[in-house]
C-alpha cells in the first residue's frame, strides 16, 4: 500500500512546486476557461487569475514578502490587528498558527477527498494526550523529550486514523459524519473515565522543547508566544508543501475523484478504499502534530478542550476558507480563531456570528473565500500536447471544428464513417 | 472466442433478489444488447460485471480468469470499463480532466495519445468542449463524455449503462452510430438499454431481461421479428 505508486509528481508540477498558492486557480491545457461554476466569480476569484497571470519571479517575491512579513507578524504587533490589550498577540498568533495547521489537515480529508469528519478533535486530542502523557511528571510513563513527541504524536493519530477509518469509510455521506462525530466523543469520554488519563485533573507541565535564555528561563516558555508560533508557522509551510505535492500527484488526483463521484471514481481505476483510508490517515497526522503542539504551549491537558463544538470549529475554518484549498483553509482557520481573539467584546458570542458567517458564505459564496480549483492533468498534458501538434500539422492554420447546430454536430459524420 | 461469461450469477440487495441465475456469454467483437424494462436489473447487471456489486452466487469469467470477487477498480486494469447510469462525470472537472480520469488504471502511458485522438475522432465536439466543466454540459455531451472517458482505459468490453437515456431521437441515433463505430474499431460492446429499437438494430446478439432473468435471446433481428418482444418493446403490435 503505497502512497507513491503512481508517478511521481510531473516534471512541470515539481517545478511549480514552491509556487504553492497558484494550486486555487488553473493553467494548463484543459483549465485555462473561466470557470463558471467554482471561483471566477468575485474579487477572490479574480484575484486568483490575476496571480496567475504574473511571471514567476513576481509570484517568488511576493511570497517571500508574504514568508517574512508572516514571521515577524508578532513582533510587529500592527496597531490595528493586534489583539491586545485583550489578549497576547504573540500567543494569538500561535493559536492563529495552530488552527492554521489543524484546517491544513482537515482539509486533506474533507476538501480533498470529500470525507466529512465531523470528530476532527479526536485526533488532536490523540496528538495532545501524546504529549502530554510522555512528557508531563504527572504521567506515570515513559518519558522522553518534547520534539520527539511530535513524530510520536503523528504516528499514534495515524494509526487511529486508520483504526477508525477501515470499518467506517465503507460508510457514505451522512453515515460516515454521524460515526466520526461518534468517535470524536468516544475519545473525549475515555479521557474522562480512563484513571490514567486524569479526566479533568489532566496533566501539568508538558514538555516544551529544548533551549534556554541567558537568564535560565525557556525559550519556548508558556507565557511567550513568538518561538512558538514560529516552530507551528514552520510546520504550517512543510506540510502545506507536502500536502501540495500530494494534491499534485496521482493521489491527488484520486481524491478529487472520490470527491466528485465514489462510484465512477471506482470504475476508472482509482482503488477508493485504499485513497479514502490515506486520506484519513494523512489528516489524522496533521491533527496530531497540531495536538501535541498546543499540549507543548499551553503546558497544560486536561478533558476540557476537545469537544464535538471545537470540531464543527475546525470544519467552519475549512468550509469558510475554501474547501479544498489548502491556503483558503490556512486562512479560513486563522480568521477563526483571530476573529475571536481580536473582537474579545464578540468572543461570547463566536458560535452565533460564524454560524451566521457560515450561512452567509453558503449562500453567496458555496465555495469559500479561495475556492478549490486543482490541476489534475497527468497523462493527459502530453497526450493533449501530441495530438495538438499533430492536428495543427495536418490542418495549416488549424481548423475551427464545424460549430454544430444540432448537439453531436457537423464533426462526428467523419468519425462515424471513418 | 468467449470474452465475458457470466454462469447463474444473482445478485441481492439485501433480502431482495436483483437477478436470478444469469447466464451469459459476450464474444470478442461483438456488440451485445440486453434490453428490459424498468427494474428489470439492467444496471445490476451492468454494476455486477464492472464490480460496483458482489454477485451473491455465481461466477464470472473475463478472458479466461475468474473475476468474481475482483474489485472494481482492478477489473478496470484488466479491461473492462463502464460509462454508468446518468453519465456519472465527475462534474467539477474539465472534459480533459475527465477523460485523464479514464487513464487512471493504465499502465501503458505511451497508448494514451492515441487513445485520446480516438476519443476526439469520434466525439469532436469532445475536443471543442476539452475546458468546459463536465457538469456545465448539455446530457448529450455529457454521455459523450462518459463514453469517451471509459475508452481512455483502452478497455476490451466497454459496458454502456443506458448510453440513450434522456437523449432526443437525434442524439440517439447519432451515439448508436458511435458505438457500432467503436466497436468496428476493435472493442467490444455491452449495453443495457430501454430503447429496444435501437439497441436490437445495432447489436449482434440480444438478451430480454424481465425482472431479473433472461426470458429471450437471440440476435439483433430475431428478436426484433419475436411477435412478444415486438409487442412488449417495439410498440408496434
Amino acid at each position: 500500500m503505497s502512497m507513491v505508486d503512481g508517478p511521481t509528481p510531473l516534471p512541470e508540477a515539481a517545478a511549480e512546486q514552491a509556487a504553492e498558492d497558484r494550486e486555487a486557480k488553473s493553467t494548463g491545457p484543459g483549465t485555462s476557461v473561466t470557470p463558471e461554476k467554482r471561483g471566477g466569480r468575485g474579487i477572490f476569484g479574480s484575484l486568483g487569475e490575476r496571480w496567475n497571470a504574473l511571471p514567476r519571479q513576481q509570484q517568488w517575491a511576493f511570497l517571500i514578502v508574504v514568508v517574512v512579513l508572516a514571521y515577524m507578524l508578532p513582533l510587529i504587533n500592527p496597531p490595528i490587528i493586534t489583539t491586545e490589550p485583550g489578549n497576547n498577540f504573540a500567543l494569538a498568533c500561535f493559536d492563529m498558527a495552530r488552527f492554521a495547521l489543524i484546517a491544513v489537515g482537515l482539509n486533506v480529508v474533507v476538501g480533498y477527498a470529500g470525507l466529512l469528519d465531523l470528530g476532527y478533535v479526536a485526533f488532536f486530542a490523540v496528538g495532545s494526550y501524546c504529549a502530554a502523557m510522555l512528557t508531563s511528571p504527572d504521567s506515570p510513563f515513559l518519558h522522553i523529550p518534547y520534539l520527539w513527541t511530535i513524530p510520536v504524536a503523528m504516528a499514534v493519530t495515524m494509526f487511529f486514523g486508520v483504526v477508525l477509518g477501515v470499518p467506517t469509510l465503507r460508510l457514505r455521506g451522512d453515515y460516515l459524519a454521524i460515526v466520526t462525530l461518534g468517535f470524536g466523543e468516544i475519545v473525549r469520554i475515555l479521557a474522562t473515565i480512563i484513571p490514567a488519563m486524569k479526566g479533568q485533573v489532566g496533566f501539568q507541565n508538558v514538555g516544551h522543547p529544548p533551549g534556554t535564555e541567558a537568564d535560565g528561563t525557556p525559550i519556548f516558555s508558556n507565557s511567550n508566544g513568538v518561538p512558538w508560533y514560529w516552530l507551528t508557522l514552520t510546520i504550517i509551510i512543510v506540510i502545506t508543501l507536502l500536502v501540495g505535492n500530494l494534491e499534485r500527484s496521482r493521489v491527488g488526483r484520486a481524491w478529487i475523484a472520490i470527491r466528485e463521484d465514489e462510484d465512477a471514481a471506482e470504475i476508472m481505476g482509482v482503488p477508493t478504499f485504499k485513497y479514502k483510508v490515506w486520506a484519513f490517515a494523512i489528516g489524522a497526522a496533521i491533527g496530531g502534530m497540531s495536538g501535541a503542539l498546543f499540549a507543548g504551549q499551553v503546558g497544560f491537558v486536561n478533558n476540557q478542550k476537545f469537544d464535538v463544538t471545537t470540531s464543527i470549529l475546525f470544519l467552519a475554518a475549512v468550509v469558510l476558507g475554501g474547501a479544498g484549498n489548502k491556503v483558503g483553509a490556512i486562512v479560513g482557520g486563522a480568521l477563526v480563531s483571530y476573529i475571536p481573539l481580536r473582537f474579545t467584546a464578540i468572543a461570547e458570542y463566536k458560535y452565533l456570528i460564524f454560524g451566521i458567517a457560515l450561512v452567509l458564505i453558503m449562500i453567496f459564496r458555496s465555495q469559500g473565500l479561495l475556492p478549490a480549483r486543482q490541476r489534475l492533468l497527468a497523462y493527459g498534458r502530453t497526450a493533449y500536447n501530441k495530438v495538438a501538434k499533430k492536428e495543427s500539422s495536418a490542418i495549416p492554420g488549424g481548423e475551427v471544428p464545424p460549430a454544430g447546430r444540432s448537439g453531436l454536430g457537423k464533426g462526428n459524420g467523419k468519425g462515424v464513417q471513418a | 472466442m468467449t470474452l465475458l461469461e457470466l454462469e447463474d450469477v444473482s445478485v441481492h440487495y439485501g433480502r431482495i433478489q436483483a437477478i436470478r441465475n444469469m447466464s451469459f456469454t459476450v464474444n470478442e467483437g461483438e456488440v451485445v444488447s440486453l434490453i428490459g424494462a424498468n427494474g428489470a436489473g439492467k444496471t445490476t447487471t451492468m454494476k455486477t460485471i464492472s464490480g460496483l456489486l458482489n454477485p451473491t452466487s455465481g461466477k464470472i469469467t473475463f478472458a479466461g480468469d475468474d473475476i468474481t470477487k475482483m474489485k472494481a477498480h482492478i477489473r478496470v486494469v484488466q479491461g473492462i470499463s463502464q460509462a454508468p447510469e446518468g453519465r456519472g462525470i465527475f462534474p467539477g472537472m474539465t472534459v480533459m480532466e475527465n477523460l485523464d480520469m479514464g487513464t487512471f488504471g493504465r499502465k501503458d502511458r505511451n497508448g494514451v495519445p492515441q487513445d485520446l485522438e480516438r476519443v476526439f475522432d469520434l466525439f469532436p465536439r469532445l475536443k471543442e468542449r476539452e475546458k468546459q466543466y463536465g457538469g456545465t454540459m448539455s446530457g448529450g455531451e455529457q454521455q459523450m463524455l462518459a463514453i469517451g472517458r471509459a475508452l481512455m482505459s483502452n478497455p476490451k468490453l466497454l459496458l454502456l449503462d443506458e448510453p440513450s437515456m434522456g437523449l432526443a431521437p437525434q442524439f440517439i441515433r447519432q451515439i448508436f452510430k458511435i458505438i457500432k463505430e467503436i466497436n468496428k474499431q476493435g472493442t467490444t460492446v455491452l449495453m443495457v438499454e430501454q430503447n429496444a429499437n435501437q439497441a436490437l438494430a445495432g447489436a449482434h446478439r440480444a438478451f430480454v431481461l424481465e425482472t431479473g432473468e433472461i426470458t429471450h435471446s437471440g440476435t439483433g433481428k430475431e428478436l426484433m421479428a419475436n411477435p412478444a418482444i415486438k409487442e412488449a418493446y417495439l410498440g408496434v403490435g
